[in-house]
């Protein structure tokens, strides 16, 4: 049995009805017995909807999907391995570096004042006219600049993890470069500084290199 | 004097903390290229998400929804930002892969009746006494319309005006759908 009311009910329960009819509703609902046990078996549907249990499938779809997504593919697995690295990998490698990096940083404090005595009545060896004029060689500029292009253009194809990891590097590799160049600003003769710096914007090339193949490689 | 035990919610709350940061690290994990990481998500959340395939379109298809919405997640990780939860982009992410197969999938079972009429025959459908019919068996007798409503309104949450736009309906529609949909499962709640 059913009333002028009825198909509101829904709306009524959910708080959906305006004032003026949820009033009226209201009015009506006490003189209803109909209405009144439609009201509470809708109840009870919402109620027994939102207890529904959630039912993992019969059968376990893994093995599928792993086919599908190429995880146990070999070849695939072989070739997502020359190019790219896991997140771990890429980790390490930053521990690494910042590792690295300290350590040199250390090693210059303590080979500084010996080697400003040993250097101050030395000529220049080749390395540091090398090293003082590396980065403004026009062909490394060039090399870091397309390498930067490739890797800004592809970037979009790298997962966030990933670009958040070769960004954390780029930024270990400029500040120690960056502190190179202050050193060797206050003593350009020293030739482990001259070395340090080539060291870095190598690095600096390698990495740079190696985020464009991965940027790359994700076509 | 009320007892309260702040260890036990700080507790629960860490926990949930830690929960969720390793499934964040599984998610970038997984971004890039672990596929073991990416087992893990799947074992969190299938269950939810082959149990709104199968509400949405029935068992038949429940499988392949379920594969399909896991297959699309794995190409679309990148897309992933950490601002919501991994369940709630995956969630939403089914929804769309399910509705964008429920036009063919309704085709496929001959059944794409959105009508009211279509509606009484669920909630006058005989069955022997004593043997109710399971709610959930029950709900694949739903029409297509109705069924989708209802799930994604009494079962998953959505708005009305969200369902709406996810089933290119009005509001209206989707309220009407909904409450025909109550009251044929209501014959079916013992």
């Amino acid at each position: 049995m059913s009333d002028t009311w009825t198909n509101r009910l829904s709306e009524y329960l959910d708080g959906d009805l305006p004032d003026k009819e949820r009033a009226a509703l209201e009015a009506h609902l006490p003189s209803c017995a109909d209405c009144r046990a439609t009201l509470e078996q809708l109840r009870r549907v919402v109620a027994r909807a939102q207890a529904l249990d959630d039912r993992p499938p019969a059968a376990d779809l893994w093995p599928a999907i792993a086919r599908h997504v190429g995880v146990v593919s070999l070849n695939a697995r072989r070739a997502r391995r020359r190019v790219s690295f896991t997140v771990p990998q890429l980790a390490a490698a930053a521990v690494a570096l910042t590792l690295l990096s300290a350590g040199s940083a250390w090693l210059l404090e303590r080979r500084q004042p010996a080697q400003r005595a040993a250097q101050s009545n030395t000529t220049p060896s080749p390395i540091l006219t090398n090293a003082g004029t590396y980065e403004a060689n026009p062909r490394y500029a060039a090399a870091v600049a397309d390498l930067e292009r490739v890797l800004a253009q592809g970037r979009s194809r790298l997962d966030t993890a990933t670009v958040r990891v070769i960004e954390k590097n780029l930024g270990i590799i400029d500040r120690a470069i960056r502190d190179a160049q202050s050193a060797l600003a206050a003593d350009p003769a020293n030739s482990y500084l001259n070395l340090h710096l080539a060291q870095e914007m190598r690095r600096k090339l390698e990495l740079l290199r190696q985020a464009a193949v991965l940027a790359g490689a994700r076509t | 004097m009320e007892l309260t035990t702040p260890g036990v919610a700080t507790l629960r709350r860490d926990l949930d903390q830690t929960g969720r940061d390793a499934e964040t690290a599984d998610v970038a994990l997984a971004a890039s290229g672990d596929g073991r990481a990416f087992e893990r998500l799947y074992r969190t959340h299938v269950a939810r998400i082959h149990s709104l395939a199968r509400r949405m379109t029935g068992e038949d298809h429940a499988d392949d929804l379920t594969q399909d919405v896991f297959v699309r997640a794995w190409s679309k990780l990148s897309t992933f930002r950490a601002e919501a939860a991994f369940g709630t982009w995956l969630h939403r992410l089914a929804v769309n892969v399910i509705l964008a197969r429920r036009t063919t999938i309704g085709t496929e079972r001959g059944r794409y009746d959105d009508s009211e009429g279509a509606l009484d025959g669920v909630a006058g459908r005989a069955h022997p006494a004593g043997l109710s019919l399971d709610f959930e068996a029950a709900l694949e007798q739903l029409p297509d319309g109705a069924r989708q409503v209802f799930v994604l309104h009494d079962i998953e949450g959505y708005r009305h005006e969200e369902i709406a736009e996810l089933l290119g309906i009005v509001p209206g529609t989707s309220k009407s759908q909904l409450h025909h949909a109550r009251m044929a499962l209501r014959r079916h709640l013992e």
